[in-house]
């Protein structure tokens, strides 16, 4: 008779991945030339001089957030994320929220991802005029989606080292762009009202109150899905292995090239200038890079659109695997659960994420031309709601450990609480912030509140209706339960 | 020696299924059925999930294949492994030390093969051993 043989192989092949790959998957996964472009504009215009020290400041809930993602990630292994590790830390409802949030992040995130991609590509191309045409730009992004769906679906063969080679080059080109802006402020050779760079723009806490929520929360955003480069580390007990140095290089890199970024903007254009162009958040990036390098923007607005683009791909996949992952556990309908035969990737899910995605970057752009910020702003409140929900479902899933060692109290109990804090305070001074319309990017009034707000607003309420109505007709999922983490993955787990 | 059998849902695979069992019978060698379960794209968020799922799907598509290879009298093996189709079928291969590796194609055109990464296709360029590739019906 048949016996079945299983290969039951935990996580990640030892050796799978080397130092390029690691360090890629790193950098990669927070997209910092797309981040940088979308959020630096509406960043210095919020905090001015002190946009270097919003940054760095921002790192520091980010790590302790992490931290709960690296430890979650032991006793779930093999990258499950929020939406079950809340459910089990906190039971069905909790866990429903949070993988409702993340997948809405994802559908959000992508309209602005293609968008900006198209309009830098474009610009890299020297066609500026049809990246202002809005018609044209938006035409694009949609089959830009499209067709990332597609190979999210389908895969593709061969594409993988092509794909390393241009994120590494993204990263170079930010660190060219601020070296040649830097050196240009002190040569005083700006074609702008430079000023000198000063010790001073570090302290955050200079910048203001309304200012320093609202930028730390863009900050968030800048460093969003940096917890999946922590995983890597977690390959190895020693650190000397290429996967774990390869994590904290690219975290080194990341903020390295962030801080300077942000020193040679502020830097090279000035605070007037920064003022004047205070209402073009998006394009701040994009007159910057043709102030600074002349005739070679095209190697930043390449950089900024390669990033764009392979995000588009690396966001919709994680996306369909949360509604995946949902349906698997009968907290969504069936449907999404399906797995094409052919390709064997969640077919349905993904075009599900892809065509939400497509309606709403339509509809937003539709309803104001800067709403594609205030988007933004909304997918930030959203990220530090479920990284909260994270922290929390953390020190909650290992609360018979906590006390074990003071490295377990540190790095489970204490930090993910503090980062929870930090991010619930900032969502809560946010919220206030922008239920007054004039503090939005475009000052719009939705309802009496900022368009954030309601945007912010409006996925949670749809996702509570969603979520009663789903108790209500299919109530298995709620028959899970909270529990606490498997003693035996906590401490004998070695990989 | 055995006969290993890349089984999954492609349309030539109850032909690949029956000609290996033939094949398996005329050497009077044992049939290793091989379903991978390496999901394709990066790793990331909710990996498992998706992991699962296609285990779930192989284990469904192997139950048919084992009874059909049972009532031929032909002893059978199966092995899901955690890797892409076509390594994971090289790799059996090495492990059972394979006379031949049979699969089933999808009949698609040979640029569509090579964009979609077609299985057959790799292991006709990579495998040291024999490849018996079955289209399906007409």
């Amino acid at each position: 008779m048949a016996q079945v043989e299983e290969e039951s192989q935990d996580g990640l092949k030892a050796g799978a991945i080397g130092f390029v790959d690691a360090l890629v998957i790193g950098l990669n996964s927070t997209s910092p030339a797309y981040s940088i472009a979308a959020v630096i504009g509406a960043l210095v215009a919020l905090a001015g001089v002190h946009a270097p020290g919003i940054i760095i400041a921002s790192f520091v809930p980010m790590l302790l957030i992490a931290s709960a993602f690296f430890y979650l990630n032991r006793v779930d292994q093999d990258c499950g994320t929020t939406f079950s590790w809340v459910t089990r830390a906190m039971g069905p409802w909790a866990g429903w929220l949070g993988g409702w949030a993340i997948t809405m992040t994802g559908i959000l995130v992508v309209g602005s991802l293609a968008d900006v991609g198209v309009s830098f590509g474009l610009r890299g191309f020297g066609l500026d005029d049809l990246a202002d045409n809005a018609v044209v730009r938006q035409s694009l992004a949609v089959v830009l989606i499209l067709v990332m769906t597609a190979i999210c679906v389908a895969g593709t063969e061969g594409s993988a080292k092509l794909q390393n080679v241009l994120i590494l080059l993204q990263v170079l080109f930010l660190l060219v762009f601020a070296v040649v802006a830097i050196y240009r402020v002190y040569t005083d050779d700006s074609s702008l009202d430079s000023v000198k760079p000063a010790w001073d723009w570090l302290n955050p806490f200079a910048a203001g109150g309304t200012a320093l929520t609202a930028g730390l929360l863009l900050g968030v955003f800048m460093y969003w899905g940096w917890e999946s480069a922590v995983n890597l580390t977690e390959e190895v007990e020693d650190s000397a292995s290429a996967p774990g140095r390869a994590g904290i290089w690219s975290t080194i890199l990341l903020l390295v090239t962030y801080v300077s970024v942000g020193f040679a903007v502020v830097a090279y254009a000035g605070t007037t200038f920064l003022t004047d162009n205070a209402d073009e958040e998006e394009f701040v990036f994009a007159l910057l890079a043709t102030e600074v390098l002349g005739s070679w923007d095209w190697i930043v607005f390449f950089a900024v659109a390669t990033s764009a683009i392979a995000s588009t791909q690396t966001t919709i996949l994680p996306a369909s695997r949360t509604a995946l992952s949902m349906a698997r556990r009968r907290a969504l309908p069936h449907a999404f659960g399906h797995v094409s035969h052919r390709f064997r990737t969640p077919d349905v899910s993904t075009w599900a994420v892809a065509g939400i995605a497509i309606a709403w970057y339509l509809i937003v752009n539709q309803i104001s031309e800067n709403a594609l910020f205030d988007s933004l702003s909304a997918l930030a409140l959203l990220i530090a709601f479920y990284y909260a929900l994270t922290g929390i479902a953390c020190a909650v899933y290992y609360r018979k450990h906590l006390t074990e060692s003071v490295k377990n109290f540190i790095l489970i109990g204490v930090g993910p609480l503090i980062g929870s804090a930090l991010l619930i305070w900032l969502l809560v001074e946010a919220i206030i912030d922008l239920s007054d319309p004039e503090n939005s990017y475009s000052g719009v009034s939705w309802f009496g509140l900022g368009p954030p707000l309601v945007i912010g607003i409006g996925i949670a309420l749809t996702g509570v209706l969603v979520m009663v109505y789903w108790r209500f007709t299919a109530p298995a999922f709620w028959d899970e339960r909270p529990g606490v983490a498997d003693p035996a993955l906590v401490n004998g787990k070695q990989r | 020696m055995a006969v290993v059998l890349g089984y999954d849902e492609s349309p030539g695979a109850e032909r690949a299924l029956s000609a290996s069992i033939e094949v398996a019978s005329a050497f009077g060698e044992p049939l290793v059925i091989v379903y991978a379960i390496g999901p394709p794209g990066v790793v990331g968020e909710e990996y498992a999930s998706h992991r699962e799922a296609l285990l779930a799907l192989g284990r469904t598509a192997v139950t048919r294949a084992v009874e059909a290879a049972h009532d031929a009298g032909v002893p059978t093996t199966v092995e899901l492994v955690d890797a892409k189709p076509s390594q994971a079928l090289l790799d059996v291969a090495d492990k059972h030390d394979a006379r031949v590796i049979v699969v089933g194609t999808w009949g698609e055109s040979p640029i569509k093969g090579a964009m979609l990464g077609s299985t057959p296709h790799k292991l006709l360029h990579l495998s040291a051993r024999p490849i018996l590739c079955v289209p399906a019906a007409e």
